[in-house]
């Protein structure tokens, strides 16, 4: 089945345990030069473990690694980058402090004590503009850029390295269709030279799209590796989960346009990333956020939690105007307004606390709420399947997609009126979307206003009810009903003119 | 899972206490009268006025943050107080202890205010707090020391007895189940460590941490003024400098007792420990006549080393 007889890197019974735990289990795995190999995997599946492996920032506990047909011990990320191997990992590995320019810069080939190599910048900022990027101020501070930009400087990087292997973990969750299409052309004419690609996504459509092979791992084995379009979709999941997931989404209700008005925003703006938007939450509905990243829907949900100073425009809230200042103002029981921001690690969740205390945390103070009763948070623990050994655990521990019930716990414990979502399945594996898919119609059902901004399509065309998709700070269209196919969403996010959809 | 955790909490927070001990029984060995009644409970009163300084020390670490104004917060508080109770006014001199609190939450606050509004490094800002604290105080003795005395409130505090304890000790342990019980019962202590790993979950968790942020200040400046209080009660003055010793001190006491520098991890009991530890090995050290230079290297090696263990311990966790 090997599209290309020499692969760059094979493993050969590869195993890795953590104490009792197995992490990878007798793993053989090929990946070939000038190719794109997707690995999936609900998370725990061992991917990760996987490309840590790959890219030397752990030994295997037994097996051996080849690299170019020789049996190699990859002692540290270093020695596994000077064979070719380099990995971007969903940690990014960036340092927020430095400047873009830096970022770049630092330990790039030919850079070492005292000498900066200007051709390696040319090299980086060329592939950064070539990927979107060249908006991207070279001096602004990483710490400034939104999660979007950060994994476009990531891939620059990564790439003006000239890799032989490129390991991508989740590193295009944030990036938009149009994005991770464009980082992918590059990484095709690159893959002419003999590169080969390694990457682990949630998104099918994207490996749809991009993988020339795929590979499924399942509890610490390789399930099966196949070439790309040998199954379809509900076939991959299954092998995925073991056990048959007949939909990923639920079923989606009758569209309920007469609803009771929850919460109205009417010409509401904010300095220059936000103008004159107008939209209307009913209850019961999930209403979708899209557009490019940066375009002004997650300032929406900023304005909506009291995070901008200066808002224009009215939030009217059950028929009352109302003034939200600070996240402590929108949690209050009479506006009761919940969000799950984008990044978990570092804004949803105080990773060293225990689950008990995160959970918590928004909980704490709140009146009339019981918020150190563990009853408060079993429906939502339940409902999301949350695996844990212990409440007291810190959060840390938790998969990816675990700290993000945590996450959502957190807020739904105080029963908001409206939910805030910002990419709440970012980087999380097939299993727990559909958990958290269930649970947000769920919600909806029971009455909650949900306002959800995403970045993966499919959502607003099989979960939202309606969906606003912005543009250079304005919602340029407005989708319901039949109108909500991939082709539309793509042409809005792009501002063309409707039925203009030429999305291959 | 849950009780490992716990136990190396209990341990890192019982290691002052423990270290205390063996600190007391090595040096019995050389220097018997170190396990007489009289020398523990003189102990116990000298580590009362470090301990309550620590106690404020400890919640504004907690943060993630500190608190460089200790020593002239103490100075100025103990300045205010003689001088309004060397008036012999009485009123006056009734009005000297709560004058003299009332500028330690005044300035905690002003510290507040570029830390929590103007978001300037606490390091910084205090730093500067202090040094202007020194210079207003300069201005106002000509660079002498003040007359004024201690109130008889005031000497009773730092040196009296009730049933053969130390009124300071009594007092720095009513300041530390007062604050503990502020801590665990109110979600003011989750608040604060929440803040010190991660401040920007915790606002965007809806709490005003501002107002986090403020409290902890000007508790941290109510500790240093009461610590300048007693100290004055003790020395029946104040002098210039008074507050300088007891910075250093003050943040080995929290490290010591387990406190991540670096904010989120640790408590009020490890630093009632870490001041026994660090009052009793000043006192071995100066019954071995060691020079104050000495001493000085060994709190500095004392913090650095804790430091590291802090660093070990987070890394392999």
């Amino acid at each position: 089945m090997a599209t290309s007889p020499s692969p760059i890197v094979r493993l050969e019974g590869v195993t890795k345990r953590y104490g009792a735990t197995v992490a990878l289990d007798g793993v053989n795995f090929d990946c070939n030069a000038g190719e794109i190999h997707a690995v999936l995997g609900e998370n725990g599946a061992g991917k990760s473990t996987l490309m840590k492996i790959i890219a030397g920032v752990i030994q295997p506990t037994e097996g051996v690694v080849h690299v170019d047909g020789e049996p190699v011990a990859l002692r540290s990320p270093r020695e596994a980058v000077s064979r070719g191997l380099v990995c971007m990992f969903q940690e990014l590995s960036l340092i927020p402090d430095l400047t873009v320019r830096e970022n770049l810069m630092l330990g790039a080939p030919g850079t070492g004590l005292g000498r900066l190599s200007g051709r390696t910048l040319t090299v980086a900022c060329d592939l950064l503009a070539r990927i979107d990027g060249g908006h991207i101020p070279m001096r602004a501070r990483l710490a400034d850029l939104s999660l979007a930009e950060r994994q476009q400087v990531e891939i620059a990087k990564a790439l003006a390295r000239e890799p032989r292997l490129l390991i991508l973990d989740e590193a295009t969750s944030a990036l938009n269709a149009s994005v991770v299409e464009k980082v992918f052309t590059v990484i095709r004419e690159e893959s002419a030279r003999g590169i080969g690609v390694l990457f682990i996504s949630h998104r099918f459509h994207e490996i749809e799209a991009l993988a020339d092979r795929v590979s499924v791992f399942r509890n610490g084995r390789h399930v099966e590796t196949f070439d790309n379009g040998a199954y379809d979709y509900p076939a991959i999941i299954n092998k995925m989960v073991g056990q048959k997931i007949d939909d990923l989404f639920p079923a989606k209700p009758e569209a309920k346009p007469d609803a009771e008005v929850v919460l109205r925003l009417d010409g509401f703006g904010w300095e220059d990333g936000l103008k004159d938007v107008s939209i209307t939450l009913r209850k019961g509905c999930i209403t979708g956020l899209g557009g490019l990243d940066g375009q002004g829907q997650a300032r929406v949900l900023q304005g909506l939690f009291g995070l901008l100073r200066k808002t224009e425009g009215d939030i009217v809230l059950d028929g009352r105007e109302i003034q939200i200042a600070s996240p402590k103002d929108a949690k209050r029981p009479d506006i009761s307004i919940a969000l799950v921001p984008e990044d978990r690690k570092t804004e949803a969740l105080v990773l060293q606390q225990s689950i008990a205390a995160n959970m918590q945390l928004a909980a704490l103070g709140v009146d009339g709420v019981p918020a150190s009763d563990p009853v408060l948070y079993r429906p939502y623990i339940d409902a999301l399947q949350l695996k844990y050994a212990s409440l007291d655990q810190p959060v840390g521990q938790l998969s990816g997609g675990n700290q993000q019930k945590v996450a959502l716990t957190k807020w739904l414990a105080l029963k908001p009126r409206c939910l805030l979502l910002a990419d709440p399945t970012r980087g999380i594996d097939v299993k727990t979307k559909t958990q958290i898919y269930e649970l947000l119609r769920r919600l909806a059902d029971e009455g909650t206003a949900i306002l959800l901004l995403s970045t993966d399509y499919e959502e607003f065309i099989h979960l939202c009810d309606e969906t606003h998709i912005f543009y250079d700070g304005r919602v340029v269209r407005h989708l319901q009903g039949d109108a909500v196919t991939a082709e539309n969403i793509l042409a809005a996010t792009l501002n063309l003119p409707a039925q203009g959809g030429t999305h291959a | 899972m849950s009780l490992a955790i716990a136990r190396r909490l209990d341990l890192t927070t019982l290691l002052p206490f423990a270290a205390t001990v063996l600190l007391i029984l090595g040096g019995s060995l050389f220097f018997p009268q170190m396990l007489g009644i009289g020398y523990l409970s003189q102990q116990l009163q000298i580590a009362a006025f470090l301990g309550v300084i620590a106690m404020g020390a400890t919640i504004v670490i907690l943060l993630g943050h500190i608190d460089l104004s200790v020593p002239w917060v103490l100075g100025g508080a103990a300045l205010i107080s003689t001088t309004l109770a060397g008036t012999g006014d009485p009123l006056l001199t009734a009005l000297a202890i709560p004058a003299a609190l009332a500028f330690g939450g005044l300035i905690g606050l002003i510290n507040a205010v570029g830390v929590a509004l103007l978001r300037i490094p606490s390091m910084v800002w205090t730093l500067a707090v202090n040094s202007m604290l020194l210079g207003i105080s300069v201005l106002y003795t000509g660079g002498f020391n003040p007359k004024g005395e201690a109130s008889a409130t005031m000497n009773w505090l730092a040196t009296g007895k009730l049933a053969g304890i130390p009124v300071a000790f009594l007092l720095w342990m009513a300041v530390a189940v007062g604050l503990a019980l502020m801590l665990h019962r109110t979600g003011f202590g989750r608040y604060l460590s929440a803040i010190g790993y991660n401040e920007k979950a915790t606002f965007l968790s809806g709490v005003s941490t501002p107002s986090v942020l403020f409290a902890a200040f000007s508790i941290a400046g109510l500790c240093s003024a009461l610590g300048g209080v007693l100290l004055a009660g003790y020395a029946n003055q104040a002098y210039q400098s008074m507050g300088d010793p007891y910075l250093l001190p003050t943040i080995a006491a929290v490290v010591i007792g387990g406190t991540s520098i670096l904010g989120g991890k640790g408590g009020l009991l490890g630093t009632v420990g870490g001041v026994f530890f660090i009052t009793l090995l000043n006192s071995i050290l100066s019954v071995m006549q060691m020079s104050d230079a000495w001493r000085s290297i060994i709190f500095g090696v004392l913090i650095i080393t804790m430091l590291m263990v802090q660093t070990l311990r987070g890394r392999e966790g």
